[in-house]
């Protein structure tokens, strides 16, 4: 037993040397290629995709012909995506020559990233651009924008301002909730009291007569994307992560934007399945008339305003800025891989994806360039564009990017995830995230 | 004498036939080991050792660090205590359940070869799409099974905070019954005969019978079922990451999440790497017991 | 299954307690309705499944339970083709894969297993370390993995996936495959040998035949196992050898899931382990009992 043993430890000893030669000599740091051949990019399925597949096909079919450039997209699933990045990124692997980006990952990536220079991006909104720049340099190219928007249903809203015994009822509910009797208004003036209030009327629990059970899906998943959205309503109250570098979430901002989310949860004007609710179960409780209101992503609209997919709501939801005049955007992005061995094709083509025709053609095919000029240009392909356009350059705001910006996004869910439901203290809570992010800010 | 010399020589000679044949039959195992076995683990277990983030790929042996920062924080202890503690009541159910099912499904009745398949059918949904099949049935807004309950006037609320652990059990004993069900009829089917027409002449009734001869002799079998389903249920992953990922808080995370986080949100490959290690040290103690229990034949206990 | 076969507990049950033939009739009844409400129970989420996969994208979320009011066959459609995804592929490289990992570890397993059950080989060490690497999660070698892979040239490549789902598999197969060995009495063997037989052929004409029940039971876990798996699909394929569960996951989109078509992928890619174990069904369960879990 003892002999094999130690064969078997002297087997473990070679192969953890022979590991350690394999993975010091790992990571050429790639290699500008001849310029032509095969590119490949990464993106996942979605608008995003869809509208990066048509640009490509188009590429490849025209200018790419004449680049002797031939792009390869490989779409991989939205959970995953960052994954198998991530994996990829680990082994100093040349497999994929331009990656998927966003904002809230482009400090964790950027080591393995090529800083692009020669790219003008003035005419990107300055809050994308700023979103991908780390340490002075451009580490992605800006394609898509993505922000928040009050989605709700107009017709319900309509009837209730018009209504008188109706806003009677409202402002007997906003007595009971806010201690102060506030008239309906339209949403688009909204603060955050009255979305509290709202969403207590439209909740069969405070108003039996309402028209939906709930008043808004709050979406309370330990999930990062969901601290973006909390971020809306952390913003709204004048919070922050930080001030100057200092973790700042035991503010009372921050307080109170957890204390609205448990209020509005707690007494069911959201449904008590929010605690698992993403972007899918926001998409659902809107499509399935269940609920009045909801911040929700800015790419959600067009699906809810199909009659094909939501025939019960198509028509009758309209977009108005987030309560509390703040939303949260990122940039999806495309970036050179540093260990890439065909750099100089990428950058072409990333230079095609820089113009205006490519971004226009990408708004065409459903994405949200991140191109003011494209957007306004183009609202009659969706008439969202002008709001998504407006509302960042004058509502949106960015976290900092600093290395750990996407773990602080995860740890923030993870650690108010409970006390948004609930579940744990809020107190305990923001003191627990204050101490993780304060880590993580290094 | 040279008798015993050419007896010798001849068993010498078939120890050394053997030797050789057991070597070349190994020989596949051996190549595939050498190529995709030993390098792997090695170089998993180098980066248990090793500063490896996506920060920092300069991959320096950091010693024990890893595992410092791995202990340094409650969320690997509160993962494995979650991990434990839901691994032992779905384990403990699904034993149950899947010898009852053995049970009913063990004589010959109409329809049997068709349920039997149906039986089977959870453990070939491939387990990251039944996730998602979970998180369609059981929306409340657009899931059968709310809209189902309601009709009947039942309102509940399956994902909320106190509602999400007992549903993720009944989920895993949904998905994983079927798998306990296959091992325990299987090992019914030999179970030996005369033991019990035994037992039916000592008078012993149903239950008694069941008690004092049917669960003893098929103590190995159960044994088996209960280990190979032990090994899954400590690493689930796939159903609790796509419907809760992990939340409340990290009320559900178990260590594969743990993990899978580590290494994919934070980037920390070498603590990911440290966590699974540490997983593997503590469960491989048991490994020898139980492999022993498995092969050995159950008529070892009836001697 | 074993219709001719006494069962044991049936054969305990009807020895307990007297029955007329007619009673026992009707008794068999109840067990049909028991087994049929536990094999409903258990699938309905494929069940589900299966009624959203018919129901145009409208209806979903209108009408949960009802049976589609219009039913429709364009997830179908949109899976088979019409989604800009090759999925006659993915379904193509997962059949490649799963068979080429049955295949691979029978190969391997069953002459190790031998040589380590039989001759001596090893020891049982290789047994335990077999199963000690099922105890690490997945995650553990996806980063060597893909390094070897790719200095290996195997990255993204049908031979790579099919070495790494042999990898997750083999324990499962030693160990099954050991315990059906044990359970083979020695004796015919020996007859064998001093028939002259060599070990080479003792094996292949006498014990692979004894062993069958166990192969055909490891080739359908195996199947399933490697049809199923997610996770090194995910970092070990790109483009060339992705596989169905990794292409269905392309219906979970940035702008949500696309419920009706992500379930006809799901009811598509749960077809194939379905007809092979229903092929094999015999087998599976005599197969199961002669290994590992002998009682």
């Amino acid at each position: 037993m003892s002999r094999k043993a130690m064969a078997l430890g002297a087997m473990m000893m070679s192969a953890v040397l022979l590991a350690g030669c394999a993975a010091g000599s790992g990571g050429s740091g790639g290699d500008e290629g001849s310029g032509e051949g095969t590119v490949k990019l990464v993106a996942w399925p979605g608008p995003e995709g869809d509208a990066m597949t048509e640009v490509v096909d188009a590429y490849n079919a025209g200018q790419g012909e004449e680049d002797g450039i031939d792009i390869e997209l490989t779409l991989l699933s939205r959970q995953d995506t960052f994954s198998k990045e991530a994996a990829l990124m680990a082994s100093k692997s040349s497999d994929v020559d331009i990656y998927f980006t966003a904002s809230y990952n482009i400090g964790q990536f950027a080591p393995s990233l090529e800083p692009l220079t020669d790219i003008d991006t003035s005419a990107y909104f300055p809050v994308a651009a700023e979103g991908l720049t780390y340490e002075d340099e451009l580490y992605a190219l800006p394609l898509d924008v993505s922000n928040h928007f009050l989605l709700y249903r107009k017709d319900l809203i309509d009837a209730l301002l018009s209504d008188p015994a109706a806003q009677a009822e409202y402002e007997r509910i906003s007595e009971s909730v806010l201690g102060e009797a506030r008239a309906p208004k339209d949403p688009n003036e909204w603060d955050l009291d009255d979305f509290t209030v709202a969403a207590a009327y439209f909740s069969q629990s405070e108003n039996p007569a309402s028209p939906t059970e709930y008043g808004t899906i709050l979406q309370a998943k330990n999930l990062l994307y969901n601290t973006m959205i909390w971020n809306d309503v952390l913003w709204g109250y004048g919070g922050n992560w930080e001030e100057d570098g200092e973790a700042a979430l035991t503010s009372d901002a921050a307080k109170k934007a957890v204390q609205l989310y448990a209020d509005i949860y707690e007494n069911e004007w959201t449904s008590p399945d929010s605690s698992q609710a993403e972007f899918p179960e926001t998409q659902a409780a809107l499509q399935s008339g269940d609920t009045a209101f909801a911040i929700q992503w800015s790419a959600a609209f067009a699906a809810l305003n199909d009659p094909e997919q939501s025939p019960d709501v198509a028509g009758k939801i309209a977009i108005a800025p987030v309560p509390g005049g703040k939303t949260h955007v990122h940039a999806l992005a495309v970036s050179l891989n540093k260990y890439s061995e065909n750099k100089a094709a990428a950058k072409k083509f990333l230079s095609y994806l820089a113009t205006a025709d490519a971004m226009t053609q990408y708004a065409e095919a459903g994405g949200i360039p991140a191109v003011p000029e494209v957007l306004e240009a183009q609202t009659a392909i969706n008439p969202a564009f002008e709001q998504v356009s407006q509302t960042i350059a004058e509502n949106g705001f960015s976290e900092p990017v600093f290395p750990q910006t996407f773990q602080a996004y995860s740890k923030i869910a993870e650690d108010l995830s409970g006390a948004w439901v609930g579940q744990t203290d809020v107190d305990e809570a923001l003191e627990t995230a204050n101490a993780n992010l304060q880590e993580l800010l290094g | 004498m040279s008798h015993t010399v050419e007896r010798t020589r001849s068993i010498a000679r078939e120890r050394r036939k053997r030797t050789t044949a057991a070597t070349v039959l190994s020989l596949p195992l051996i190549l595939f080991a050498a190529v995709f076995v030993i390098y792997p683990l090695a170089s998993g277990t180098l980066t248990a050792f090793q500063s490896s983030t996506l920060l920092n790929q300069a991959n320096e042996l950091n010693g024990v660090d890893n595992f410092v920062s791995l202990f340094r924080s409650d969320g690997f202890a509160k993962a494995a205590g979650f991990t434990i503690g839901f691994s032992a009541v779905v384990v403990a159910i699904e034993m149950v359940l899947g010898f009852g099912f053995a049970l009913v499904m063990d004589r010959a009745f109409p329809g049997k070869k068709l349920f039997f398949t149906l039986l089977l059918l959870p453990i070939m949904v491939a387990p990251a799409l039944l996730g998602i099949m979970f998180r369609l049935l059981l929306n409340g807004d657009i899931g059968a099974l709310p809209a189902l309950l309601e009709s009947i006037g039942v309102s509940v609320s399956l994902f909320s905070p106190d509602s999400v652990i007992p549903l993720l059990v009944v989920l895993d004993v949904l998905q994983w019954t079927p798998f306990t069900f296959l091992i325990i009829y299987a090992g019914l089917q030999s179970f030996p005969k005369e033991l019990l027409e035994a037992s039916a002449m000592d008078g012993a009734g149903y239950v008694r019978s069941l008690t004092s001869v049917v669960v003893p002799v098929l103590k190995p079998v159960l044994f088996a079922a209960f280990f190979l389903r032990a090994i899954d249920a400590i690493r689930t992953f796939d159903v609790i990451y796509v419907l809760t990922a992990g939340g409340p808080g990290t009320s559900t995370t178990t260590l594969s999440i743990f993990i899978y986080k580590t290494a994919f949100e934070a980037g920390d490959f070498g603590k990911a790497a440290a966590a699974a290690l540490v997983v593997l040290v503590c469960l491989v103690p048991f490994v020898p017991f139980i492999v022993r229990r498995i092969s050995s034949t159950g008529m070892e206990g009836k001697k | 299954m074993s219709a001719l076969a006494p069962n044991p507990t049936e054969a305990l049950a009807s020895a307990s307690s007297e029955r007329t033939p007619k009673r026992r009739h009707a008794t068999a009844w109840v067990f049909t309705i028991v087994a049929g409400i536990i094999a409903l129970v258990v699938n309905v989420p494929l069940l589900n499944a299966i009624l959203v996969s018919f129901k145009p994208d409208g209806e979903i979320a209108r009408n949960p339970v009802s049976l589609p009011a219009s039913p429709t066959l364009d997830h179908y459609a949109n899976v088979l083709y019409a989604s800009g995804y090759d999925f006659p592929r993915f379904f193509l490289n997962s059949a490649m894969i799963a068979v080429g990992t049955v295949l691979v570890v029978l190969v391997i397993a069953i002459p190790a297993t031998y040589a380590v059950v039989r001759l001596g080989f090893g020891g049982r060490w290789i047994i335990s370390s077999a199963s000690g690497l099922r105890l690490l999660p997945a995650i553990f070698f996806v980063v060597p993995f893909f390094i070897l892979f790719s200095t290996l040239g195997l990255q993204d490549t049908i031979p790579g996936l099919i070495a790494a789902n042999t990898f997750l598999n083999l324990p499962l197969a030693i160990i099954l495959l050991s315990s059906a060995l044990r359970d083979i009495p020695q004796e015919i063997e020996e007859a064998a040998a001093v028939d002259g037989a060599s070990i080479y052929r003792t094996l292949g004409s006498i014990i692979l035949p004894l062993l069958a029940p166990t192969m055909v039971a490891v080739s359908v876990l195996v199947f399933i196992f490697s049809w199923n798996d997610y996770l090194f699909a995910l970092v070990l394929s790109t483009s060339s050898a992705t596989p169905v569960t990794l292409g269905a996951a392309n219906f979970i989109t940035s702008t949500g899931i696309r419920w009706g078509d992500i379930s006809a992928a799901s009811v598509l890619s749960t077809l194939p382990p379905l007809l092979f174990a229903i092929f094999a069904q015999r087998y599976l369960v005599s197969g199961l009992s002669s290994g590992a879990v002998k009682g």
